[in-house]
C-alpha cells in the first residue's frame, strides 16, 4: 500500500512537472474574423463580466430590452463582482484558458495584459469592416481598444485594436451651489481656497471629498489627476522611464498639494474612501466640493438617498457639476471601459459578441444607450440632446473628452497601480512622508518595468 | 447454516482468528482488497485536492512560471526562495504578521481563559452563556469584517458615535497605522476568543473535583488552588488551543482584505495578503508558490518546536 501511494505521488509529481512545459500559450491575441460569421438561431446567452455598479445593471436592462428586438434568441447577462475583485475575476479565468463570460469589460489599462497573454481577440479587421471609426474622437477609440498604448490625445491608425468603447467616463467636480455659489472654481488653487473657506464657514461640512482608498485604483487616480493638472507626467512611454519622471519637480509639487493642501480639507477618517463613500458624503451634505466618476454620480440625484432635498429639482438647486479646474494644464483622468471578446469563448458566442458590438456602436443605439443612463463614445451621441439632457453631469463629460489622459496600459499595470495606490494612500494617511512616498513609487514602479530579465522573486 | 465468526474476542489481548470469506463474497476480494476499495475514493480525493496541488506548488516554486503569461516554466532552482528571504518587503510583512499573531493570540488566550474560568464557576445558566459566547465564532469572517468596518467608520460608525456621546474625540480606527493594526487584533479577538474559551472550558470541566475538595480540607486559598491545581491541569489543553489559533492567525487574509485592504499604505499587510498580491496582481505564480511553501515550512517548524515543548511539559 505504501509503495502504491508512493508510486501515485511520484506519478502526480511527474504529471505536474510535465504540465508546465507544454503549456505554451499564444504570445499574442488571436484574430477575429473581418466579417461576422453566421449567427446561431438557437437560444444563446451572451455573458459579460464587470464590477458591481449602476452602469452594469443599466447595461443588462438596456441590452435585454433593445438587443432582443433584433436577436430574440439572445439573452444578455452581465455578471458582476466587487470592484476590488474585478481584475482577479477576469484574469484568473483567462489563466485557466476557460471563461464563463464572452465579453470581458476591461479597464483601458488591462488591455496590455490581456493582449500579451492572448486572452482577447484582435478585432482590427472587424473594426475596419464594421465600425465607422471617424464617428469617434480618435483618443477614445484608442484608449478603449488600442495596444500598444496611444500617445495621449491621439490614435495610431496602424496599431491593432482589441476592443470598442462601452462606457465613457471621467471625473466631475461636484460642488454645493448653496455653500460656495453658482460659479465653480476655475483653477485648482482657487478650488482649494474656496473649499478652505467653505469648511471654515460651515462647521461639520468638510471642504473636500475625494478617493483615497488603497484598493482598486482609488488613491492612484487621485494623485495622477493632481499630477496632470500641475504639469507632471507619470512616465516616459518611449524610454519606459518612471524614476525621475513621476517624481520630478512637477510631481513633487502635485504630491505636496494633495497631501498638505487638499488632505487637511477632508473629513477625519476619510483615508479609505472610494466611490460610495464620496457619494455618501455629498448626499448627506457633508462636503463642499467632491470629485467622483461621472458614471457613478447618478445616485446623487435620488431623493431617497439624499438629505439635500426631497425632489431631484431641490437637490439640483444645491448641487452643481463642473469639469475639473485646470492649473498648469487642463488634463482630466480617463475613466470608463471597453468591451472585448474572450479568446476562450465558444465560436457561436464570439460571433454573437461581435454582432452585439457592431449593434452597440450604431449611432441610433448609442443615443438610446445615452438616454438609458449610459455614457456613449460616438461624437454624435455625445453631442445629442438624448445624452446632454439625460443628466446634469453629461455636459461635463462631453466638455472633458478632449482633455483626457490615461495611465499606463502595459502588462505590468496591476502591479504599477498597486504600488502607486499603497504609497499615495500611505502619504495621505500619515504613514509616509509625501516625498518618500513619491520616490518609493518611482523606484518600485521602475523596478517592475525593468524586471523582465530578473531571475527569481518576480512580483515581490 | 453456521453463525458468522466474531471478529473480536471477549478476552482482551487475544487477536481474532482469521475467518474465511463469507459465503457469497467473491474469492478475489480479500479483506485487504475490500479495505483498499473503501479507502481509495477518499485517498484519491485527498491526492487530487491536497497532495497534488501541494506537489504542483512545490514544483512551480522552483520555476519562473506565470499562470497568465503561459509558456514553458524555466527552472530557477532556489532563486525564488533566496529572493523572498532577502526581500525587505517580505521582512516588513513578516514583522506585521508577528505583531498581529502575538497580540491577537495573547489577548484571546487571556480573555478566553478568564471567561471560561468564570463560566465554570457558575452552576446555573452555564450552557446558555457558553452558547451566547460562541455566536461570533460561527459567523463568516467576511461578514464580521464588513459589519466591523461599518462600526469602526470614523464618520458614520457606531463606535465613534458612542465615543462622541461620552465627550471623547473621533478615532481614525482603520486609516492610521497603529489603530488599524489594533483594530484588526480587536476584531479577530472578538471573533475567536470563544474558541479559546471553549477549549479552556473543556479543560476546566475535566479537572477532578476531589482535588479541590482535598485542597478545601487543607484550607488552601482560592489563588493557591488556581495556581497549583487549575492552571497546571488546563495548561496543556490551553497550549493546544493557542497553537491552533496561532496557525490560523498566521495565515490571516479575509479580515485584512475587508477591513483595511492592507492599509494605510502596506502597514497592515500580512504575509498571506502579500502572497495574494504576488499571485494575482502580477501573476508571478512561481514566486507566489515559493512564498506559500515557505509559509507552510515556518508553520511546520514552529509547530514541531511547540509540540516538543508540550510533550516535555506532559512528561514533567
Amino acid at each position: 500500500m505504501r509503495l502504491a501511494t508512493a508510486a501515485m505521488l511520484v506519478a502526480t509529481t511527474v504529471a505536474a512537472c510535465g504540465g508546465g512545459q507544454d503549456d505554451g500559450a499564444k504570445a499574442s491575441a488571436p484574430k477575429a474574423p473581418a466579417t461576422i460569421p453566421e449567427l446561431t438561431k438557437d437560444p444563446l446567452t451572451l455573458s459579460f463580466i464587470w464590477f458591481d455598479w449602476p452602469p452594469a445593471h443599466a447595461l443588462e436592462a438596456f441590452a435585454n430590452a433593445e438587443y432582443k428586438k433584433e436577436r430574440p434568441n439572445a439573452t444578455i447577462k452581465v455578471n458582476t463582482v466587487p470592484n476590488a475583485n474585478w481584475h482577479d475575476a477576469m484574469f484568473t479565468q483567462f489563466a485557466a484558458h476557460k471563461t464563463d463570460f464572452d465579453i470581458p469589460i476591461l479597464d483601458s489599462q488591462h488591455i496590455g495584459e490581456a493582449v500579451t497573454n492572448g486572452n482577447i481577440l484582435d478585432i482590427t479587421d472587424f473594426v475596419k469592416t464594421n465600425i465607422d471609426v471617424k464617428a469617434y474622437n480618435p483618443y477614445l477609440l484608442a484608449a478603449y481598444g488600442q495596444f500598444p498604448q496611444a500617445e495621449t490625445g491621439k490614435r495610431d491608425e496602424n496599431a491593432s485594436l482589441y476592443g470598442l468603447p462601452l462606457l465613457g467616463d471621467t471625473w466631475t467636480m461636484i460642488y454645493r451651489k448653496d455653500l460656495i455659489g453658482d460659479k465653480p472654481p476655475q483653477t485648482w488653487d482657487q478650488m482649494i481656497s474656496v473649499a478652505e473657506k467653505c469648511q471654515k464657514d460651515h462647521p461639520g461640512v468638510s471642504g473636500l471629498a475625494f478617493h483615497q482608498a488603497n484598493g482598486s485604483d482609488a488613491a492612484a487616480v487621485t494623485y495622477n489627476t493632481v499630477n496632470g493638472v500641475y504639469g507632471g507626467n507619470l512616465w516616459n512611454a518611449k524610454t519606459r522611464k518612471i524614476d525621475g519622471v513621476i517624481n520630478d519637480a512637477a510631481g513633487q509639487e502635485a504630491m505636496d498639494v494633495l497631501v498638505n493642501k487638499m488632505k487637511p480639507l477632508t473629513a477625519k477618517g476619510s483615508g479609505n474612501w472610494f466611490i460610495d463613500e464620496v457619494n455618501a458624503a455629498v448626499a448627506q451634505g457633508k462636503a463642499c466640493i467632491a470629485f467622483n466618476w461621472i458614471a457613478a454620480s447618478g445616485g446623487l440625484l435620488d431623493p431617497k438617498q439624499s438629505t439635500l432635498g426631497t425632489t431631484r429639482e431641490q437637490i439640483l438647486d444645491k448641487l452643481g457639476f463642473a469639469t475639473l479646474p485646470s492649473q498648469k494644464t487642463n488634463l482630466v483622468p480617463l475613466g470608463g471601459m471597453g468591451m472585448h471578446v474572450s479568446a476562450y469563448s465558444p465560436k457561436a458566442n464570439q460571433a454573437e459578441a461581435l454582432n452585439f458590438m457592431k449593434w452597440f456602436e450604431r449611432a441610433d443605439i448609442q443615443k438610446k444607450w445615452a438616454a438609458a443612463g449610459g455614457v456613449p463614445s460616438r461624437t454624435d451621441a455625445l453631442e445629442s440632446p438624448e445624452f446632454l439632457n439625460a443628466g446634469p453631469f453629461n455636459q461635463v463629460y462631453t466638455d472633458s473628452v478632449a482633455r483626457m489622459r490615461d495611465m499606463w496600459n502595459v502588462p505590468e499595470y496591476a502591479r504599477l497601480v498597486d504600488i502607486e495606490n499603497t504609497n499615495v494612500n500611505a502619504a495621505l494617511n500619515g504613514a509616509k512622508k509625501p516625498k518618500d512616498a513619491l520616490d518609493d513609487i518611482a523606484k518600485e514602479q521602475q523596478g517592475v518595468l525593468d524586471s523582465g530579465s530578473r531571475k527569481g522573486g518576480g512580483g515581490l | 447454516m453456521s453463525d458468522p465468526a466474531p471478529l473480536t474476542t471477549d478476552r482482551p489481548g487475544q487477536v481474532a482468528s482469521a475467518t474465511p470469506p463469507a459465503r457469497g463474497r467473491s474469492r478475489r476480494l480479500s479483506d485487504r482488497g475490500l479495505a483498499v476499495a473503501f479507502i481509495s475514493p477518499a485517498l484519491l480525493l485527498l491526492l487530487a485536492m491536497s497532495v497534488f496541488p501541494l506537489l504542483w506548488a512545490l514544483y512551480l516554486s522552483f520555476t519562473d512560471y506565470s499562470a497568465t503569461r503561459g509558456g514553458p516554466a524555466h527552472f530557477l532552482w532556489f532563486e525564488n526562495y533566496t529572493a523572498i528571504l532577502a526581500s525587505a518587503q517580505v521582512h516588513l510583512r513578516a514583522l506585521t504578521t508577528l505583531i498581529y499573531v502575538v497580540g491577537a493570540v495573547a489577548l484571546q488566550t487571556v480573555l478566553g481563559f478568564t471567561i471560561a474560568y468564570l463560566i465554570s464557576r457558575r452552576t446555573h445558566g452555564r450552557g446558555l452563556l457558553t452558547t451566547l459566547f460562541l455566536v461570533p465564532m460561527m459567523l463568516s469572517p467576511v461578514v464580521v469584517g464588513l459589519f466591523w468596518r461599518f462600526m469602526l467608520d470614523a464618520q458614520f460608525g457606531v463606535i465613534n458615535s458612542m465615543l462622541g456621546s461620552l465627550g471623547l474625540g473621533q478615532v481614525e480606527w482603520l486609516t492610521r497605522q497603529r489603530t488599524a493594526l489594533i483594530s484588526l487584533i480587536v476584531v479577530d479577538t472578538w471573533q475567536w476568543t470563544p474558541f479559546i474559551m471553549l477549549i479552556a472550558l473543556a479543560g476546566l470541566t475535566a479537572v477532578p473535583k476531589y482535588l479541590y475538595e482535598a485542597a478545601s480540607i487543607d484550607r488552601a486559598s482560592e489563588w493557591f488552588r488556581f495556581r497549583t491545581i487549575t492552571l497546571p491541569l488546563v495548561w496543556p489543553l490551553l497550549l493546544i488551543a493557542v497553537l491552533f489559533r496561532a496557525i490560523e492567525a498566521f495565515r490571516l487574509f479575509d479580515l485584512v482584505y475587508i477591513l483595511t485592504s492592507g492599509g494605510p499604505g502596506v502597514s497592515t499587510e500580512t504575509l498571506s495578503f502579500h502572497v495574494y498580491k504576488v499571485a494575482f496582481l502580477g501573476f508571478n505564480t512561481g514566486t507566489a508558490s515559493a512564498y506559500g511553501i515557505l509559509m507552510v515550512l515556518v508553520v511546520i517548524v514552529l509547530t514541531q518546536l511547540y509540540l516538543r515543548y508540550l510533550n516535555k511539559l506532559k512528561e514533567d
